[in-house]
């Protein structure tokens, strides 16, 4: 079981990113169990549009018991998509709901009834509290790969998140497998990633080319593999798959 | 403003619901606390130390527990500060807390209790990292994790928990097929148990924690074939037990009613191998003690409370099946062993008075039912009377009370009670009394 953790700056594109690579994933005949830590529970919404997830925190609210079934939505390519959730904005605690989420789903056994080959979790910005570095423990993700695109803030977030995933490297947990480059067309883009990718000692295993195919599948609620399976961007994503995967061979 | 001393939380079994008779409020927590608490159970284990690690404010309960026990030479704390939440550190903090404790010690306990708190689950404090870490830094102390978390405690049971995590230490051992534990109960069942003897007719030895006294022999509970547990908050004890070390389990629940002692006493002879036993003499001397307390108490009315015993709906129809006159039952909530003894209760005596021990009113009402005999500290404390049977979960000086023998013995002690007044303040102001460690 391959366990992947993708992060990056609020806004950069993983969830686009994390969901056309688990329906690549998917294609490629693996069994994909896609987590979204994100409190806003919209992660996995281009997989199933029509059938929104019922975040786990939201279950956990209503009390009683519920089933690993009530957590789990099946999405396009047969992907396995849980939404952690979290608070109303500015109320609680955003990396409680992360944690409480991510305990329910082991305690349910979700790892043992779906046997994901890939889990991918995908997590939302910078890691600012101990819930947020919760997918980097040993037991979650194995390899953390954080996406950015050639942008000030973007560097300085994946440079923090980076600079987490060393501070806990003693403990056994997550290693960092590498950067993506999902490209904004900012002036010395690639060079500056370059950069970064040297400082933190760490591959960039693949970058994602800035296309308006990625905007019309999402206008249509759908991932580029679902949309446009034949556009390049598709391509890219296939790519961008095999390249994480060989990374997280490691 | 609503005046408390006029409100009677009170209600009649016929209006109380089943298994919580009590909307939930802010609690009031009276000076008769009863069972015990998580330090007193974690003492059970000899030669060992509890660490507890949270804020000064919550440390206050557990130290005066531990001074009052007698016990602060196995006791430690690691107080939590803001500046450590801001911090943020809390697994190195755990680590070096507990690190630099046991590096002062002059000799090492065997086994040390680690109660993480609130704020580590908050947080999200790694706990496998820092029990990991802990292990290999003092390889010859064993570390249990346990919990001090009152805010979950309506996810999770703290007293179940800690029973559980009582046993956390045992590893795996050779079997013995005729050895058995009682777990997780406060106290042994007395020697003249209707258990012990049916164990001992069949050549059975039984272990129970609170006569272990070093660590070697609590270990050794990890020979047993099988563990039988007595109150619910044991049985996550047992079936852990079940599923780690595959010692058989066996919950025989306290109980009043003699066709269910009677079933139970069978389950354990079916369990273990051993003749199925002629009861008659058993029954006939519970019943001759029931009446001779009947005759001793007259028409004194009896309060019992849930402190005092798992069941007390249970032990409310024994009585007044047996002439006693029972006025109040406190109790908070039921178990799911209650319902049939409920359901009798409302429908034979449906003025019997349910009364909450958590409800703010609690804290005012007249405590002036002198001339009540109580069982359980926290009927005496909320009667105000001396004349009390200090039963703490179903033991009482130091024996715990099973079956027709506990039938007895408990009749044998509500009649001392009803002749012979005690300082029922001194007794119940002690937390834990009775205990043994």
């Amino acid at each position: 079981m391959k366990k992947i953790a993708i992060y990056g700056k609020g806004g950069i594109g993983k969830s686009t990113t994390v969901s056309n690579l688990a329906a690549a994933f998917a294609e490629m005949g693996l069994r994909v169990l896609q987590i979204g830590c994100d409190p806003k529970a919209d992660s996995t919404f281009l997989l199933h549009p029509d059938r929104p997830s019922v975040p786990v925190l939201d279950l956990i609210r209503r009390g009683g018991n519920f089933s690993l079934g009530d957590m789990v939505t099946e999405g396009f390519g047969g992907v396995f998509c849980v939404e952690a959730g979290g608070p109303a904005p500015g109320t609680g605690c955003a990396g409680r709901g992360i944690i409480a989420a991510l305990e329910k789903l082991a305690e349910k056994g979700a790892y043992e009834v779906y046997r994901p080959d890939v889990v991918l979790y995908d997590v939302l910005g910078d890691v600012v509290c101990g819930g947020f570095s919760m997918p980097m423990r040993e037991g979650y993700a194995d390899h953390v790969f954080i996406l950015t695109s050639g942008e000030n803030m973007a560097i300085h977030a994946a440079a923090n998140i980076a600079m987490a995933v060393e501070h806990f490297a003693g403990r056994g947990y997550a290693r960092l497998g590498g950067l993506i480059l999902n490209r904004r067309n900012v002036p010395r883009e690639a060079e500056k990633v370059e950069e970064l990718a040297g400082d933190i000692h760490a591959p960039v295993v693949g970058a994602l080319d800035w296309s308006e195919t990625v905007q019309r599948a999402a206008d249509e609620n759908k991932t580029v593999l679902e949309r446009f399976p034949e556009s390049g961007m598709a391509g890219e994503y296939r790519a961008l798959a095999r390249a994480v995967l060989a990374a997280a061979e490691g | 403003m609503i005046d408390l001393r006029k409100t009677d939380p009170g209600v009649t079994i016929a209006e109380a619901a089943f298994p919580a008779p009590f909307a939930g409020t802010l609690e009031y927590a009276s000076p008769a606390r009863g069972p015990w608490n998580i330090v007193h159970v974690g003492m059970l284990i000899p030669e060992s130390r509890q660490i507890f690690a949270c804020a000064e404010g919550c440390l206050r309960g557990v130290v005066l527990t531990a001074a009052e026990m007698g016990a602060m030479d196995r006791f430690s704390t690691v107080a939590i500060e803001e500046h450590d939440v801001l911090d943020g550190d809390f697994e190195e903090m755990l680590v070096d807390g507990v690190s630099d404790i046991l590096n002062g010690l002059q000799e090492k306990p065997r086994a040390v209790l680690l109660f993480t708190s609130c704020i580590h689950h908050f947080v999200a404090c790694d706990l496998g990292y820092v029990y990991g870490t802990l292990r290999r830094r003092f390889p010859d102390v064993d570390f249990t994790d346990c919990y001090m978390t009152p805010i979950l405690r309506q996810t999770s049971s703290p007293d179940a928990l800690m029973r559980r995590q009582l046993y956390a230490a045992l590893r795996p051992m050779a079997p013995d097929p005729h050895r058995a534990n009682f777990i997780g109960g406060a106290t042994s069942p007395a020697a003249s148990c209707d258990l012990r003897e049916i164990f001992a007719s069949a050549g059975w030895t039984v272990g129970d924690i609170t006569e272990c006294k070093t660590y070697d022999e609590y270990l050794a509970m990890a020979k047993a074939s099988l563990n039988v547990t007595m109150i619910p908050s044991a049985k996550p004890a047992g079936e852990e037990l079940e599923r780690r070390l595959g010692q058989r389990h066996l919950y025989l629940p306290v109980s009043y009613d003699y066709n269910e002692i009677d079933t139970l006493l069978c389950a354990l002879t079916e369990a273990i191998g051993a003749p199925v036993p002629d009861t008659r003499a058993k029954r006939e001397a519970a019943e001759t003690a029931l009446r001779q307390a009947r005759g001793t108490l007259g028409g004194m009315p009896v309060a019992l409370d849930y402190t005092a015993t798992t069941r007390p709906l249970g032990l409310a129809r024994l009585l007044l099946e047996h002439g006693f006159t029972v006025s109040d039952v406190y109790a908070d909530g039921f178990t799911a062993d209650e319902r049939a003894d409920f359901d009798w209760l409302r429908e034979r005596v449906p003025s019997l008075r349910v009364r909450p021990t958590v409800h703010p009113a609690m804290r005012v009402q007249p405590r002036d039912h002198t001339e009540t005999l109580a069982v359980g500290q926290k009927a005496a404390y909320f009667t105000g009377t001396n004349h009390f049977v200090n039963l703490v979960e179903g033991g009482a000086d130091g024996a715990g009370l099973w079956g027709y023998d506990g039938v007895a013995r408990l009749a044998s002690l509500m009649a001392d009670a009803a002749r012979t007044e005690q300082d029922t303040r001194s007794i119940i102001s002690v937390k834990g009394w009775g205990c043994c460690c």
